[in-house]
């Protein structure tokens, strides 16, 4: 089933309810091919009365661009009052549509959506067939502002009583964008600024380096960031006020005491867990457990080495030493009794923890213990103790336990240091807004010291003078090309076509002459130095295929248009399109002329030869 | 009704069902396979279990009374929607505030046609836009196809009037060359030149038409020294679709060419409909010597009505009422509805009719 309506449908559907001239927006520039080839087969021709019109207003144009004349399309437009327009056409082309249009011989007009803004013709009726547009590889929804666009050419002032915006569905249509589109408020516009490095040259050949920053704060661009920033001023405030409670205490920074004082508790009290898990009585007994104490185990006594807490769990360990002389590490809840005997152990800081002539005695000591000893009473007592304040403040120096505002310091730092936080935060955020321009402003000076067309104290040296002339895209790997004299000796057609490969930033596929070996190593040379400059500018896509319909067009002058057009698949109006941009390009050069006259020589050379057959037709 | 149930429940819907049902609740619900939008329904009737189930058992009614209509009712004329089965329906749910009758398409349709000339008069905007500009910068935001050139147009005549050159902007070089023909045809021709990347035609004459580019490169020619063309007696700048301010690509342009302008020059900025004019107005009047003028509306000089045509031929209002419904989005024609509805039906990859 075909998801959408058939064009000849649409057509007669429109005309039978009086609604063309219509607009109808489609997909792709192949659904507006394909929606003029839908009326190959059909029968329905227009009055004689009108197509003489049509043909009349066509002779009109034509006497103006003599290269339409034969264009494909002029018996379909004629026959049956619909035309197609869009970027495929050239613009000569499109003139006439918009032309017919205009004088009202056209029923209907198949264009695309990603050039509403460049279709600036209105009819009675506009139609659309989809909610999404393709944007750099990915399909998004219409905004408001696109809906509104492409809506408003709906209804000639002074030709029509009312305009009409029919939506007509194809899959995966959301109505519920175009619905939102037409009763919304459009979106608010943001600055999109950069800073370029044309930008940064011509500013600094006219102003003094201590300008900068006021000529930057008058973008918009400045502008928005500092509507931002005022919002978190205003935020900012408010946070002021709210701390106002928080103010000196008794120490000017008590946030920040308590704070320290707070982590110094918290470590603490880290450590402490580990001690409750331990039975209290064992708790009780590690004090006493020290080294040359006697203990009794299950089977034998030993003598404690050293005492310790162990590495993960932090439990109480000792190191006895068991008659017999084995050295032995165990857990503190190993010891039965703690006996009332103390022996002689000079201490030493590291295995067997203790001197080796006291080693000899203590084990001798140990044989020679009578076989009753007296137990040391130990009390165990049930409560934690409190931690004392002493052992508390020699923690970290704090005044806090003793402070007296100690209580209203506990229950207002949580409060008080979120809104610091949030302070400091909002500090940063309007610092940032403020110089962000400024930096990035820096950055480029900073690239253009390095490449040396400024001088370290930010003048134009004689590179920058000239290279400030090139305010075009890839404007630092273009003056780059020139300085490493890449194009001395390149004859107008290699010139031209390397120019367009920087100029054309469209990947669309296609079919395209062969390049010539002199253009391949040129290309090559270009797209190295592209790439080491990457980390400055964005490379080019530098396609050759590209470079070499230039270079065709150039190379050969007796080269007719159409002969162009067979060699390659890619449509009529990008092949323009990429001519003209070059074009563009190559007069940016030929304005180098004091400095490099071989160069802009070369370049309006190669202008010349460009500039015929149909880009002649058009300023 | 526990959720067990109630995704059993679901389960046995048509997927057409749940779409309406999901129309709404699930943010391109449309996109969503029959398995995927019943786990999303049910995550959402979480929120309002009683509301959805409700909704819910109103479209299966819906549905049942629906069911028995003969299925010649797509071939039925279209003109008016308000017959027998249509009142026989109830919209219990999705149209609680419809209180008056929704639009007939005869209605719709009413009013086509072509007004009888009459003698042209300026919009009051129009008039306030030129006298504004006597005092300041004027930026225009107002729906297309308002009548911007006239301002332009006016504007540059007054200017040109007191011997001041006019520059006139356009984003692409396709319109600066419709501009070029039509002001020729206004001005005469020799009043008009042009100026591209590499052309000059008629490049002394008081009007000038470019691209912006062409523009902001003559501002840093003569902000670097060397002067060029008449830019001493400039009097006007108007750039038009100055809504390019916010193109990614191109934007920067636009901003560097309205921070250099010189300042004698007043600036005429002409927009399509956007959200925030009045910043682009406070913006200029920070920076330029005189102040800002914003003339703004969003009233078409042409009233626009929006339509929903379905693949079979079938023409409907889009809307309840005749005009657009600004800031009710959700004021859909209940024909439409219903015909967008089976569209979804039809075309969804796991909803063939069953």
């Amino acid at each position: 089933m075909p998801p959408s309506i058939h064009p000849v449908d649409l057509i007669s559907a429109l005309r039978q309810k009086h609604l063309t001239p219509a607009i109808v927006f489609l997909t792709s520039r192949r659904a507006c091919d394909e929606a003029m080839q839908a009326f190959d087969h059909n029968e329905a021709l227009l009055p004689p009365a009108r197509q003489e019109a049509i043909a009349a207003v066509l002779d009109d144009v034509i006497a103006q661009y003599p290269s339409i004349a034969e264009h494909p399309l002029i018996p379909t437009v004629q026959r049956i009052g619909v035309a197609a327009h869009h970027a495929g056409h050239l613009p000569s082309w499109k003139i006439a549509v918009e032309e017919l249009m205009r004088h009202g011989c056209l029923d209907a007009v198949f264009a695309t959506t990603t050039l509403a803004a460049g279709v600036d013709f209105p009819a009675r009726t506009v139609i659309i067939t989809q909610s999404s547009i393709r944007k750099a590889r990915d399909f998004t929804d219409l905004t408001i502002g696109e809906v509104q666009q492409i809506a408003g050419r709906a209804g000639r002032r002074g030709k029509d009583l009312v305009g009409f915006a029919i939506v007509t569905p194809s899959p995966y249509i959301d109505l519920a964008v175009l619905t939102k589109g037409f009763t919304g408020h459009p979106e608010a516009i943001n600055s999109q600024f950069v800073i370029t490095y044309p930008m940064v040259l011509n500013l600094l050949k006219a102003h003094p380096l201590d300008q900068m920053q006021s000529i930057l704060a008058k973008s918009f661009a400045q502008f928005q960031l500092n509507q931002r920033a005022e919002v978190l001023e205003r935020k900012l405030d408010d946070v002021h006020r709210q701390m106002e409670p928080y103010g000196p205490r008794v120490c000017t920074d008590w946030i920040s005491q308590w704070h320290m004082f707070d982590q110094v508790r918290r470590q603490r009290s880290h450590r402490a867990p580990a001690k409750n898990h331990e039975p209290p009585e064992v708790a009780a007994r590690f004090r006493f457990l020290t080294p040359g104490r006697v203990t009794g185990l299950s089977k034998a006594r030993g003598v404690v080495l050293r005492q310790y807490r162990s590495k993960g769990q932090k439990s109480p360990m000792v190191t006895l030493l068991r008659p017999g002389g084995a050295i032995t590490e165990c857990p503190a809840a190993i010891v039965t009794d703690v006996f009332d005997r103390m022996l002689e152990c000079k201490e030493a800081p590291s295995y067997p923890w203790c001197t080796p002539e006291s080693l000899e005695s203590l084990l001798q000591d140990l044989e020679d213990l009578p076989t009753r000893l007296p137990t040391l009473p130990i009390l165990v007592s049930k409560d934690d103790e409190p931690i004392p304040d002493a052992v508390v403040q020699t923690l970290g120096d704090f005044s806090c336990p003793t402070c007296p505002s100690r209580s209203a310091c506990q229950k207002d730092y949580l409060n008080a240091s979120k809104l610091r936080q949030e302070q400091q935060r909002h500090m940063k955020s309007i610092q940032a807004l403020r110089t962000s321009l400024w930096h990035r402003f820096q950055e480029r000076i900073e690239a253009l010291q390095k490449f040396g067309y400024l001088t370290a104290t930010a003048q134009l040296t004689e590179a920058g003078e000239w290279a400030r002339l090139i305010r075009i895209d890839h404007s630092l790997l273009i003056t780059e090309l020139i300085r490493s004299e890449a194009f001395t000796g390149a004859d107008p057609s290699l010139l031209a076509a390397v120019m367009s490969s920087i100029a054309h930033d469209d990947d669309r596929p296609g079919l395209f002459p062969r390049i010539s070996a002199g253009l391949g190593s040129l290309l090559g040379q270009v797209r190295k130095l592209a790439e080491s400059l990457a980390p400055y500018e964005e490379p080019p896509l530098l396609r050759a295929d590209i470079a070499a319909v230039t270079e065709r067009w150039i190379a050969d002058p007796q080269l007719t248009w159409i002969g162009l057009c067979k060699m390659t698949t890619m449509a009529e109006g990008d092949i323009y399109r990429l001519l003209a941009r070059t074009l563009e390009f190559l007069s940016q050069l030929h304005t180098l002329k004091d400095t490099h006259p071989a160069l802009a020589d070369c370049a309006s050379q190669a202008m010349a030869v460009l500039r015929r057959g149909v880009l002649e037709e058009l300023p | 009704m526990t959720t067990d149930e109630l995704e059993k429940l679901l389960a046995q819907q048509p997927i057409a069902l749940l779409h309406r049902l999901a129309r709404g609740r699930v943010h391109r619900h449309f996109r969503a396979g029959k398995r995927r939008l019943i786990e999303l329904l049910l995550r959402h009737s979480a929120e309002n279990r009683a509301g959805f189930e409700s909704d819910l058992q109103a479209l299966i009614g819906e549905r049942k009374s629906q069911r028995p209509e003969p299925p010649q009712l797509r071939h039925q004329a279209p003109l008016s929607p308000r017959t027998d089965h249509q009142s026989r329906r109830p919209h219990p749910h999705h149209e609680p505030d419809s209180h008056e009758p929704s639009v007939s398409l005869a209605e719709w349709l009413a009013g086509i046609g072509v007004p009888t000339p009459q003698p042209f008069v300026p919009d009051p905007w129009q008039d306030d836009a030129l006298d504004k500009l006597e005092t300041g910068d004027v930026i225009v935001s107002v729906p297309t196809g308002s009548g911007k050139t006239y301002v332009a147009v006016e504007a540059a005549r007054r200017a040109m009037e007191d011997n001041r050159t006019v520059i006139y902007t356009s984003p692409l070089k396709a319109l600066s060359n419709t501009k070029y023909t039509e002001f020729s045809r206004i001005f005469g021709a020799d009043l008009v030149g042009i100026l591209t990347g590499d052309r000059r035609d008629n490049g002394q004459a008081p009007l000038l038409i470019m691209t912006t580019e062409i523009l902001r490169n003559l501002l840093y020619d003569a902000a670097g020294g060397e002067i060029d063309l008449r830019l001493d007696t400039l009097g006007l700048v108007i750039m038009d679709e100055s809504q390019y301010l916010a193109d990614p690509e191109r934007g920067v342009v636009w901003e560097e060419t309205i921070i250099f302008c010189p300042s004698q020059a007043r600036l005429l900025l002409l927009s399509a409909s956007i959200g925030n004019p009045h910043d682009i107005a406070d913006w200029l009047t920070s920076i330029r010597p005189v102040p800002c003028h914003l003339i703004k509306h969003s009233k078409r000089t042409v009233p626009l009505r929006a339509g929903y045509l379905h693949p079979d031929g079938k023409l409907t209002p889009l809307f309840r009422t005749i005009g657009i419904p600004h800031g009710h989005p959700g004021h859909w024609h209940p024909e439409a509805k219903r015909l967008f509805a089976r569209y979804e039906d039809e075309t969804m990859p796991s909803g063939r009719r069953r």
